[in-house]
């Protein structure tokens, strides 16, 4: 039986629809991301699920047993919002004990599972100062560890690596996850950035204007998305519109423009308007291979791990291919080469009903 | 000619000195990445060259004048802040030609130069909108074209895309790069964030504690870093304590883990019994039939790779990247794992213990 199970909750705020019959279950002991742009609904759904904020319809429930008028504090969830409120006069320590205090743990573990926390957040050295003393990502990271310990057996996290800087946020997305497991606490946690849900979920959900885009593990969402939207915001995709016009088996054949590619697709029909989705990262090029399509190489940026080619290809504009760091000395700029991919690196879709570019609009 | 200049800069607030002994050169059109942990003093660095500060000691220089002690708003510098600052009661031509305006442009002129640079950042369509009708990422994108708009030929750029979500970070950062480059700006961008530092600078400052850490193109940063620290922020790399036990014939250098095992590095730099940390980085981690014991301890998918978090037998974790189609280990397999002697590198342990030197506050 699932832990927490949302089943058709819509939430309206005026003429804003926050949660459009939002349906999800989260296992126990899962660790699961809600991933989406800002106003998505991310944190609407999150309020709800704690108690804080009320459906307008559907229910709610944690382990089978309706929760959806609960208050929060019978519902045995503990939610670290974006705005974390410390005790102001309590040590950085005794902020973190306080939930093991009240629920009258023993002392010695209490204090073993409180040094494990502050090691996690990195900030053993500060554990008896006042938080007022700590910097904005510091306190936040007190927050976390004070969640983690208040007991209960489901974590909601509002994006709680948001305010970090980007070189902390690496070692706690591992820390963290690994934390909540050996707890074996169920996790939901809340963000915008796709980087941090592929490295941490077991399971991501992929949110928009309210809407349950699609739900599964991170390689389903990244090797396999629901729509051009998932296919372009989890990990870059080169997205580029056409018309079938044959097929062999399950691999057709796309006319964009003044190129043809190819995709494994078993769905769409010869004369089918439709839209080719490739990973940046599954875009190959090659100065010696026949590709579908050539162009000039415009910029090569060099990022660490990978380095990113765009490539001008007359008709389709911009196509960036990602490779890993080692092919940075094989190519220039000003080079011609070819792009191809594996077909069954491509996900095709119908034309979106709202435009292609509202479609994959990222904020 | 450099276009900007700090020598000898000092900055102290009180008794915390944000910046000691700043010497640094910019040239003109070169975009330039201020990289550190919070508090490093990168804020400063920027606030002093646009005039916001002034250094306690030193000089700073744009364009061969010494502007030390000219203030602000006689210094020609755009500045872009992390929050958005844009005046929200004026529609967007009227944000971007703010500038123009106050330095005695007709009207005429004005509208002209906001049309100018509102189309370069594409916003053009919506000069009529209000701030606050627009995404975070139009509005910061507006307030660039609003720093630009006053003919600064240097920007500073502090934070510009942090508040903002990551995959919008990503295309305005690509945005913003190539619309400097095209108007020959020359760029200080001020992040914490070592990917966007990479992926849009011809050169990263990294500072750390005040201090420039070290300085190069991210290519020469990240295949080459020259101390530990720059190795462990700017990109992953696993770090593992060891000794020099030989220096070899051909010319490397074999080392011994803490459990007894080798591994050997290109290159000659240190004497047997030298404590060092050696650092290679997850892509240049291999597995093979022999090599350094060490058990699986999760496997995480990356997108277009794998990475494997191992346990060695040193206790060392050592992760290493294996291609997204590939088959992977499971959790509590042994593996062998050896290095691209070629890509890792040796530093002298530090003494204050590699912990300490990897702080990052």
């Amino acid at each position: 039986m699932p832990v927490i199970r949302m089943t058709d909750v819509c939430k309206r705020f005026g003429d804003a629809v926050a949660a459009d019959r939002l349906n999800l279950e989260v296992e126990d002991g899962e660790y699961l991301c809600i991933l989406g742009p800002t106003g998505a609904g991310k944190t609407t759904a999150m309020r709800m699920i704690c108690g804080l904020t009320l459906p307008d319809s559907g229910t709610i429930s944690f382990d089978g047993e309706d929760v959806t008028e609960l208050e929060t504090a019978k519902r045995g969830a503990t939610m670290l919002s974006q705005q974390y409120s410390l005790f102001p006069h309590m040590s950085v320590m005794d902020n973190i004990m306080f939930g093991p205090m009240i629920k009258e743990w023993d002392p010695e573990d209490s204090k073993k599972i409180a040094a494990n926390l502050l090691h996690m957040v990195h900030l053993e050295s500060r554990s008896k100062e006042r938080p007022t003393h700590l910097s904005g990502g510091q306190q936040q990271r007190v927050a976390l560890a004070r969640a983690m310990a208040s007991g209960s057996r489901i974590l909601l996290l509002d994006e709680p690596l948001r305010a970090l800087d980007a070189r902390l946020r690496l070692e706690l997305r591992k820390d963290l996850k690994s934390m909540v497991k050996s707890m074996g606490l169920t996790a939901v946690h809340v963000t915008h950035d796709q980087d941090e849900a592929l490295e941490m979920a077991d399971r991501i959900a992929v949110i928009r204007n309210g809407r349950i885009l699609q739900v599964g593990t991170p390689r389903e969402v990244f090797d396999t998305p629901a729509t051009p939207f998932v296919a372009n915001f989890v990990g870059r995709s080169n997205v580029i519109t056409g018309k079938v016009s044959s097929r062999e088996g399950d691999t057709i054949s796309v006319d964009c423009g003044p190129v043809t590619v190819t995709a494994m697709d078993p769905v769409h029909g010869i004369g089918d308007d439709v839209v080719v989705a490739v990973k940046i990262g599954n875009t190959r090029i090659s100065k010696k291979e026949e590709g579908f399509f050539s162009g000039r190489i415009e910029r090569i940026l060099y990022e660490g791990v990978s380095i990113t080619v765009e490539i001008a290809v007359e008709g389709l504009g911009l196509i960036s291919s990602k490779l890993p760091n080692r092919k940075f000395d094989d190519y220039s700029e000003g080079d011609e080469v070819s792009v191809r991919w594996m077909p069954s690196a491509a996900s095709v879709f119908d034309i979106p009903e709202c435009g292609l570019e509202e479609e994959l609009r990222v904020e | 000619m450099p276009k900007i200049k700090l020598e000898h800069v000092v900055m102290r607030f009180g008794t915390v000195t944000a910046a000691r002994d700043i010497n640094v050169t910019i040239n003109s059109g070169e975009y330039v990445t201020i990289l550190g942990p919070s508090g490093c003093g990168k804020t400063t660095l920027i606030k002093m060259i646009s005039g916001i500060l002034h250094p306690t000691e030193g000089r700073v220089l744009i364009d061969g004048a010494d502007v030390t002690d000219v203030p602000i708003e006689d210094r020609d510098v755009g500045y872009v802040f992390q929050n958005i600052a844009l005046f929200p009661h004026m529609d967007l031509k009227d944000n971007v030609g703010y500038g123009p305006r106050v330095r005695d442009m007709s009207r005429e002129e004005t509208d002209a130069v906001a049309e100018e640079y509102l189309s370069l950042v594409r916003m053009l369509d919506r000069s009529g909108y209000l701030p606050s009708e627009l995404s975070g990422g139009e509005q910061q994108k507006v307030a660039i074209a609003r720093a630009l708009a006053s003919g600064s030929k240097v920007i500073m750029l502090d934070e510009p895309l942090s508040a903002l979500d990551a995959r919008v970070r990503v295309e305005l950062r690509y945005d913003i790069r190539r619309l400097v480059k095209k108007l020959g700006i020359t760029v200080l961008h001020v992040t914490h964030d070592q990917e966007e530092a990479m992926s849009v600078s011809d050169r990263i400052i990294l500072m750390r504690k005040g201090t420039i850490h070290e300085t190069g193109t991210p290519l020469e940063i990240y295949r080459d870093p020259k101390s530990i620290f720059a190795a462990y922020f700017i990109g992953e790399t696993n770090l593992i304590e060891c000794t020099v036990v030989k220096r070899t014939k051909k010319g490397n250098t074999q080392v011994v883990l803490r459990d007894g095992s080798v591994t050997r590095v290109a290159g000659i730099r240190f004497e047997v019994g030298d404590p060092v940390v050696l650092s290679v980085r997850p892509e240049h981690v291999y597995t093979a039939n022999d090599g350094i014991r060490a058990v699986v301890r999760d496997v995480v998918f990356m997108g277009t790779y794998w990475r494997v978090r191992t346990e060695a037998d040193s206790q060392d974790l050592i992760d290493y990247n294996i291609s997204a189609d590939t088959d992977t280990p499971s959790k509590g397999d042994v593996v062998y794992l050896v290095f691209n002697k070629k890509a890792a590198r040796l530093f002298a342990r530090p003494i204050q213990g590699l912990q300490e030197e990897i702080v990052l506050e």
